[in-house]
């Protein structure tokens, strides 16, 4: 807040100062760069060896990709596998169902997107104001015990809720009025995503708001004191302490996220479509399941596994550099 | 440049240290896992070598893993050929499970692939078979006999095994595990038994039932309903076959005199048993929940008793039978009635004889002394070691009448049915999966217990006795019709190549059925045909006549005996 | 009512009490939510399977068994696997937080160099799959198949738990690594020193999100070690008995026998439903019961960051 932050802006001044005399040698090429290990060669010890991990466990395999522009089959490898050009793109893209099956991806990515940030987030706010530790932590525990459901089982229970007869959704909604028929609520497509919603919400919305439940206990503690000093009301509290206190967290977590617009999920779709919604349930995943990995056809699966790829990085990089030019904390 | 050969040189050993942390691992592991097979396989060389050896037997479908020496038979058989199994099952998904292991090339030694055994052939993952089972299958060879051209590839090799040939007589079921429209057997008993045959009989009665009874035990009367969800949806997409008179052979349904196979799903058929569903559903009689239940709540529904009838096969409601047995309430039970459209069909809901040729066992390129495993394969189709498997040993498990018949007492029939008991004998084990006959043996036994008419009629109790008496029969598939002669049967069988256009066609054609069915359905009289003509229209955009095509010559090929073509 | 004041606590005026009365009226309805699917699992797990196909069974057995579990259980390798389990979650988050806090540590210094560099090389993998045969081919080229390593070195690092690391340490004033620097700390003073300790309440997150990663998985078993009965995990068992108990009523020769044999109605049996309950209560007991231990460092965190300012 408004304290002075003398010892920071020393050495903010001192870098500035510096700098200028630095500039005089070159700043790319190999001794530049070797220069600089030599400088920060513990940064440099530290961070290699995981820079090798991840050059062998996750960029090498990456040439096999290659698969997606051939008909690969195990058997032949993919060196003798007969190449095939764009085909599996081309089976993908025009597939008339494509659109539709790229409608409720994203629909349900975003839905989910904005349910899961902001159901997670205000639960770990509520939690953050309960008073008492015991019961706190008795309700934190309980919140999240969904997540270790399997979808198998949460599908289950979602489905038994919403049955017409003795679904516990439509005795309520029967008994406040609201309706007069029971609705087959997984018998109306245009249901589907809201229902997708809820329930990862359930199941996940405990799990998802440890992290900002941790990102709360890093909040200078004194901040508060002052605020109910000054009469803060809790609200205004929330307002001006807590939520730009995990400001940072939730906008980086965010970007993470957006990169992810093409999981929609999977398991939840697949178990709880029927006939009747199937035209608002299938997702490119369920898609990919159906005509790739089903079939044996891995190279569909692979020229799927692309396409997200770059429809992630162009989200990924989008949303980094507006956040970037709002000035906010960004990915990297 | 000391500091930049420094950082090469970091670069090198921390990739060195990540190839011996795992190399050295490794090795240690495949080492303690090879042994068993190393130091047993010295000296194979003899014929009838003893020698203790251990396979690895894959199998693509699950179960629960074991020795196969741990069961009472395995140990038997290790015996009398030295071979032991260390059997593994499936447990996720067979496409990926076995796409890793022809893509990096090293196989168990004995492959069960169920449906993904296009890939390993195609990868020349089994080894030929022909000269082996020459040499050391004289029992495989005879029992299989006629059926071994069946799964004799185009190349002339052999390198797989299918599992139960029909040999000497073909024995059908004595009760209904397959596809038939199902009735609460009280609703017979009410109307004083009547013969149901035709759709419009069944339908009626179920009416009739639903009228006076409403409601039964408290809950509301569910007069028909069935099962649509997932993968089960043939479930419902193969009744209008079933009516029509024509057995399971999948989408297509074969013409009994030109030999032409032709897809149902848009036929005279189909919208005819679409239509009685409709009207159906306009009356209130069928389950509104019908396309949009999982497997869970269809089960919870038959279980509740309030189910008046249904179209299944026998094997998939198996769980809810249980618990309306459990409910000591005889006249909830099931009975399966041979339904057709009209009388003047005959019903074909029991399978022919069937011999599915494209599924088997086979052995891969890294089993060492092969011959070894034939040797047991033979042993194990022995007729007398096929009836230890099957029915157990005489006087333990079965006994034989004075015409040389067996027959459960029982006592015995309360040992053979403890799952426990199949698992520690060894009947789990090798009663599928493995090579083994079906039929009759010689002596004209049934091969299997349960398709032995006295072990079924043991079965029956008391109100079972009733039903049957009622319709003057002795077991419960006596209502039905016997198979009519299909030596293509089952048409569903025929290789099909992974990612082909027929199988393209089949995941676009049941995508459509799904989409379209239900709401033809449950439309509006009305606009009954629109939905229909909807349907069709959408249906012959894809490439019918090319998946016709493709079964017409699988079928007119197996009926010239050419069961392998290309 | 005293308990209810208890769970208010002092207050300060009648917008608190309000406030605190609808956030504690809103947890109890959260408690009841959350609470039934686990409670009702609990109960399939404890009911007999025939009777629970009929449906209806909420936070209580119907008709009460144990048999369930000793379906579950009737496998020896269970314990066997069991340890494999716990060596694997914890060998595995012991090293991946490490690994994951160091490099989180060295992107979170504004003067690295590389910093740049290092994250996106790492954001990036985190969109891009290569998919599991490639993943196979090499795993096997570097000799993890059949290895308990592969449980441990290709998920060595997650991405998303670098970034939440990262964002964490950049949180922390810089003064205080100033002030190391200048009495002469280096990179790895301040990491072991500073930045590890103070933010204790991110490395307890991610090690549950770690640990928890690490015990449910079984498609790693399922891939390199499914015919390496020593290397079986937990996880794996529980999913063998629940695809086997799938089976026998699924398709096939044994379903018609299963069939068959149910005709006497005699037999205790397994649905895949229960046994799908009793697996899931057996596996989530011990890694919720994880968590309360981790929940005090959240606590500690709590009070060192009240120190920080």
């Amino acid at each position: 807040m408004g304290e002075p932050a003398s010892p920071l802006a020393v050495t903010e001044d001192l870098k500035k100062v510096k700098k200028p005399k630095k500039q005089r040698k070159p700043r790319n090429g190999f001794k530049y760069f070797f220069r600089r290990c030599r400088e920060q060669k513990e940064l440099v010890w530290m961070s290699a060896p995981f820079l090798i991990w991840l050059f062998i466990f996750r960029y090498l395999p990456l040439g096999g990709w290659v698969m997606a522009f051939q008909d690969y089959r195990p058997a032949r490898g993919f060196f003798d596998s007969e190449w095939a050009g764009l085909k599996h793109f081309r089976f993908l893209f025009s597939d008339q169902r494509f659109m539709e099956v790229m409608r409720n991806t994203l629909a349900m990515s975003i839905i989910n997107l904005v349910l899961g940030f902001v159901t997670a987030i205000t639960l770990a706010v509520l939690l953050n104001e309960l008073r008492n530790v015991k019961f706190k932590r008795i309700v934190q525990t309980i919140s999240y015990m969904p997540h270790f459901l399997s979808w198998v089982v949460v599908a289950g229970l979602v489905s038994s809720a919403l049955a017409m007869e003795d679904g516990i959704v439509n005795i309520l909604l029967m008994n406040i009025g609201l309706i007069d028929e029971p609705i087959m609520f997984l018998g109306v497509g245009e249901y589907f995503w809201g229902i997708i919603g809820a329930s990862d919400v359930w199941k996940s919305v405990g799990w998802n708001s440890i992290i900002y439940l941790a990102a709360i206990t890093m909040i200078d503690q004194e901040q508060y004191e002052a605020a109910e000093i000054d009469g803060a009301s809790r609200l205004q509290r929330i307002r001006y302490i807590t939520l730009p206190g995990i400001r940072s967290v939730v906008i980086i977590l965010m970007i993470m996220n957006i990169g992810y617009i093409l999981e929609s999920g999977f398991e939840a779709q697949y178990l709880l479509r029927n006939p009747m919604n199937m035209d608002y349930a299938e997702n490119l995943d369920i898609f990919v399941l159906r005509y790739g990995i089903s079939m044996a056809n891995f190279s569909l699966a692979t020229a799927a596994g692309m396409f997200k790829t770059v429809v992630s990085f162009i989200f990924l990089f989008s949303a980094n550099s507006i956040a970037k030019k709002l000035g906010e904390a960004r990915l990297f | 440049m000391v500091k930049k050969k420094s950082f090469l040189l970091l670069v090198l050993l921390s990739l060195l240290m990540v190839f011996v942390a795992c190399g050295s691992e490794d090795d240690t592991t495949t080492d303690s896992n090879d042994t068993s097979e190393n130091s047993d396989n010295n000296s194979g060389e003899e014929a009838n070598d003893l020698e203790p050896v251990t396979y690895h037997y894959f199998i693509g479908v699950a179960g629960s893993d074991l020795h196969t020496n741990e069961t009472e038979l395995g140990a038997l058989f290790e015996e009398q050929t030295g071979v032991n199994f260390q059997v593994e099952y499936l447990v996720g998904d067979l496409m990926e499970k076995l796409g890793v292991m022809v893509a990096g090339g090293s196989y168990p030694d004995v492959i069960v692939p169920d449906h993904g055994i296009e890939m390993l052939l195609d990868a020349g993952a089994f080894i030929p078979l022909n000269d082996l089972l020459e040499e050391h299958g004289p029992n495989i060879l005879e029992m299989y006999g006629d059926y071994i051209d069946r799964f004799t590839m185009t190349d002339g090799n052999i390198y797989y095994i299918p599992f139960g040939p029909t040999i000497n007589e073909f024995m059908p079921n004595p009760n209904i595990d397959q596809g038939a429209f199902w009735i609460q057997r009280g609703i017979l008993k009410e109307y004083g038994f009547p013969e149901v045959n035709t759709l419009d009989e069944y339908f009626d009665i179920i009416k009739r039932y639903a009228d006076e009874n409403p409601q039964i035990d408290g809950m509301n009367t569910i007069p028909f309903t069935g099962l649509t969800y997932d993968t089960s949806f043939f479930t419902f997409s193969n009744v209008p076959n079933h009516l029509a008179g024509y057995p399971n052979d999948g989408s297509v349904m074969v013409d009994m005199e030109t030999h032409e196979a032709s897809v149902y799903g848009d036929s005279e058929y189909a919208k005819r048993y679409l239509q009685a569903l409709n009207e159906l559903n306009a009356e209130g009689y069928l389950d509104r929940e019908m396309f949009v239940m999982n497997n869970d709540d269809y089960l919870a529904k038959l279980s509740s008793g309030r189910v008046l009838g249904f179209f299944d096969y026998g094997w998939q409601w198996g769980q809810a039978r249980i618990a309306i047995e459990d409910m000591d309430d005889p006249d909830k039970e099931y009975m399966a009635l041979p339904i057709t459209f009209d009388e003047s069909i005959e019903d074909q809901y029991i399978d022919p004889p069937a011999f599915t040729q494209n599924r088997g066992v086979g052995i891969s390129v890294d089993a060492e002394n092969p011959e070894r495993i034939i040797q047991f394969f033979d042993n194990l189709v022995k007729e007398e070691n096929q009836r230890l498997v099957m029915w157990g040993r005489e006087g333990e498990h079965y006994t034989v009448d004075e015409d040389g018949m067996f027959y459960q007492t029982e006592e015995q029939m309360a040992i053979v049915e403890d799952q426990d008991f199949r698992d520690d004998f060894g009947m789990t084990t090798f009663e599928w999966d493995w090579p083994r006959i079906n039929g009759t043996f010689s002596d004209g036994n049934a091969v299997e217990a349960r398709r032995q008419p006295a072990v079924a009629l043991q079965n029956y109790d008391e109100d079972d006795l009733e039903y049957l008496e009622a319709y003057g029969i002795e077991t419960f598939s006596e209502l039905f019709a016997q198979p009519q002669d299909r030596p293509w049967y089952p048409a569903w069988s025929t290789n099909v190549p992974q990612g082909s256009e027929p199988a393209i066609f089949a995941e676009r054609s049941e995508e459509i059925l799904k989409r379209h069915y239900p709401r033809i359905v449950l439309a509006d009289p009305a606009d009954f045909e629109d939905e229909w003509n909807d349907f069709v229209s959408n249906y012959r955009a894809l490439d019918v006549e090319a998946y016709e095509a493709f079964f017409t010559r699988s079928v007119q090929e197996r009926l010239k005996g050419n069961w392998q073509f290309e | 009512m005293g308990v209810f004041k208890k769970l208010v606590g002092r207050r300060r005026g009648v917008d608190d009490l309000i406030f605190d009365t609808v956030n504690i009226i809103l947890m109890l309805i959260l408690i009841v939510i959350m609470l039934y699917p686990m409670l009702n699992t609990l109960a399939i797990s404890f009911n007999v399977s025939t009777d629970s196909v009929r449906g209806g069974i909420h936070i209580w057995p119907r008709e009460f068994t144990t048999f369930n579990y000793e379906h579950v259980f009737t496998e020896a390798t269970i314990l066997r696997a069991g340890l494999t389990s716990v060596l694997r979650t914890v060998i595995g988050t012991a090293l991946g937080v490490f690994a994951s806090a160091m490099v989180a540590y060295t992107i979170s210094r504004p003067h690295f160099f590389m910093k740049k560099f290092v994250t996106l090389a790492f954001v990036l993998t985190m969109y891009m799959n290569a998919g599991l045969i490639p993943s196979y081919l090499l795993h096997r080229e570097l000799g993890l198949v059949g290895s308990f390593w592969v449980y441990i070195l290709p998920t060595l690092i997650g991405v998303f738990n670098i970034i939440i690391i990262r964002s964490f340490i950049e949180g922390l004033p810089e003064t205080l690594f100033e002030s190391a620097r200048i009495d002469g700390a280096g990179e790895f003073t301040q990491f072991f020193k500073i930045a590890l300790p103070l933010s204790l309440p991110v490395i307890a997150t991610v090690s549950l999100f770690v640990a928890v990663a690490q015990w449910n998985q079984w498609f790693d078993v399922f891939i390199y070690n499914s015919s390496i009965p020593e290397l079986s995990t937990l996880q794996y068992e529980l999913m063998k008995v629940l695809s086997n108990s799938n089976a026998a009523y699924g398709s096939g020769a044994g379903a018609a026998d299963q069939f068959a044999r149910s005709a006497s109605g005699q037999i205790e049996t397994v649905t895949p439903q229960s046994v799908r309950a009793a697996m899931t209560i057996v596996v989530s007991v011990p890694i919720i019961c994880v968590y309360p231990f981790l929940q005090k460092y959240f606590v500690k965190g709590l009070t060192i960051g009240g120190v920080k300012g």
